[in-house]
């Protein structure tokens, strides 16, 4: 029984050693110290950092720079540590459909995040004026000051 | 097991036809693999394409409610530490490292060197479980919950609020603490001076807070909002920037005081936070099981190192989604 499954599991294993050889521990250091890199990069966006954060007052900069980093970060593990850069063509019968999926599932949402985003004052019901002024974000207020606007005018 | 049936059957099919085929004699069948993997690898990562389908559900959710969320909590409302979240982040490579080590060892028959890498590894997602059990707890003492009864997160300072709060002061419990503290002398107090005359002055606020919520016109956000901010006090937008602390209330100044807050967002907040790394965690949990499990029971030489790449590949899997999970939930 377990014979067959050997013969695969050395047949790959061999394959792989030829691949990366001696110099694939050198090659995990490297990404590891990669990944820490990454990692203290998207802490600098917290702005907790000696070298301050450039864009403190835009947070969708540092959103997308923060999701760029991880899909880096990402990317990394899956094609070293995963060894999928090392696998043969089977890995695209896996991860593809599985991508997809995943896209589509997050196109599928996307309704409602606009929903809820583009109707701030129909928004969830009885948040106070005076609350979100003192301590929510004065983009919404205005926001909320605007809708309210528009719906007295219409 | 799939392999060795396909070839008997071959086999026997040649066996059965006897000398009418001898003919076909040189035609050698051999068995093609679908995937050029073994079954138990071929299954970890069909396992993987539902997990992250499953992740990605979760993740997708978050996201709709915190960008549809007209008021999302500062990290310093909800006692969220970004720095703790990057060492653990930190951790979990070092984690991801420690099997790839372990698959290398496995890999060249070096058995013991294998175990070893393994078990830095349980330690490190050790590590890992131990810091969150950490956070968790910051944040419980705090009765920031997902759900009631042991949530004490209120949306907004409102007539409920107001009627929470007043619930809480006439419980005995905090009826008899309050009278037991009022017959103390200030140095009774506490032995430190300035403690015991922050607590003098607490119990003063306490009073008035006492007095608002007795006031059947409390129902004016303002006054209530007031009320909110003696016992659980957020920073306004420059404030929070700058504060690297959540400032000192009445609930801070004494814990058993335990009265409900005003966290705007909280709620939902508390629900993606510990729903997400809830999950996460428990994902962390079972590799852990599993390691165990091999180090004490396996030897883990060349014939075992697909095992270690099975266990490894799940166990990056995990941490890959702590890497979307990090910034997700401490720094957005």
């Amino acid at each position: 029984m377990s014979e067959s499954h050997e013969t695969f599991d050395h047949g790959s294993s061999a394959e792989q050693a030829a691949h990366h050889g001696h110099a694939g521990i050198a090659k995990y250091i490297v990404v590891f110290l990669a990944l820490c890199v990454l990692t203290a990069m998207s802490f600098w966006t917290s702005n907790q950092l000696p070298i301050p954060w450039p864009f403190p007052h835009q947070p969708a900069v540092a959103r997308t720079f923060m999701m760029a980093v991880s899909c880096t970060k990402a990317m990394l593990v899956i094609l070293f540590f995963m060894h999928v850069k090392y696998e043969a063509n089977w890995k695209y019968v896996l991860t593809i459909p599985a991508a997809m999926m995943s896209i589509f599932l997050m196109l599928m949402l996307i309704p409602d995040v606009g929903m809820r985003m583009r109707n701030p004052g129909g928004g969830p019901p009885g948040v106070a004026q005076e609350q979100v002024q003192r301590l929510g974000s004065q983009s919404l207020d205005n926001q909320i000051q605007a809708a309210a606007k528009a719906r007295s005018g219409e | 097991m799939a392999v060795v049936e396909h070839h008997e059957t071959i086999e026997h099919g040649h066996a059965a036809d006897g000398d009418g085929i001898h003919h076909h004699g040189h035609l050698t069948l051999e068995y093609q693999p679908g995937l050029p993997m073994g079954n138990s690898k071929l299954i970890v990562w069909l396992f993987l394409s539902t997990e992250i389908m499953f992740f990605a559900g979760l993740i997708g959710t978050y996201i709709v409610l915190r960008f549809g969320s007209p008021v999302w909590p500062k990290t310093h409302w909800v006692h969220l530490v970004e720095w703790i979240g990057a060492m653990n982040t930190f951790v979990l490579i070092c984690s991801s490292v420690t099997v790839v080590l372990s698959l290398e060892a496995a890999r060249k028959n070096d058995a013991g060197a294998a175990k070893g890498w393994l078990f830095l590894t349980l330690i490190l997602g050790g590590v890992f479980l131990g810091v969150k059990m950490y956070e968790y707890s910051a944040k419980f003492s705090h009765g920031i919950y997902p759900a009631v009864p042991h949530s004490r997160i209120y949306e907004r300072p409102d007539i409920y609020y107001a009627s929470a709060v007043r619930a809480r002061l006439n419980e005995p419990e905090v009826q008899n603490e309050l009278k037991r503290l009022r017959g103390l002398r200030p140095d009774q107090l506490d032995p430190d001076k300035k403690v015991a005359e922050k607590m003098a002055a607490g119990l003063t606020e306490i009073d008035n807070v006492s007095k608002a919520v007795q006031d059947p016109t409390i129902g004016p956000v303002p006054l209530a909002l007031d009320v909110a901010q003696k016992i659980y006090p957020l920073e306004d937008e420059e404030s929070a920037a700058t504060a690297t602390e959540h400032p000192e209330g009445l609930n801070e100044l004494f814990p058993w005081l335990k009265l409900p807050m005003v966290i705007p967002g909280g709620n939902i907040w508390a629900g993606t936070y510990f729903l997400l790394t809830g999950f996460h965690a428990l994902h962390v949990l079972i590799g852990l099981i599993v390691f165990a499990i091999m180090i004490f029971t396996l030897r883990l030489g060349a014939e075992r190192a697909y095992v270690i790449e099975n266990i490894g590949l799940y166990w990056h899997f995990v941490d890959l989604v702590w890497i979307f999970l990090f910034p997700l939930l401490y720094l957005f």
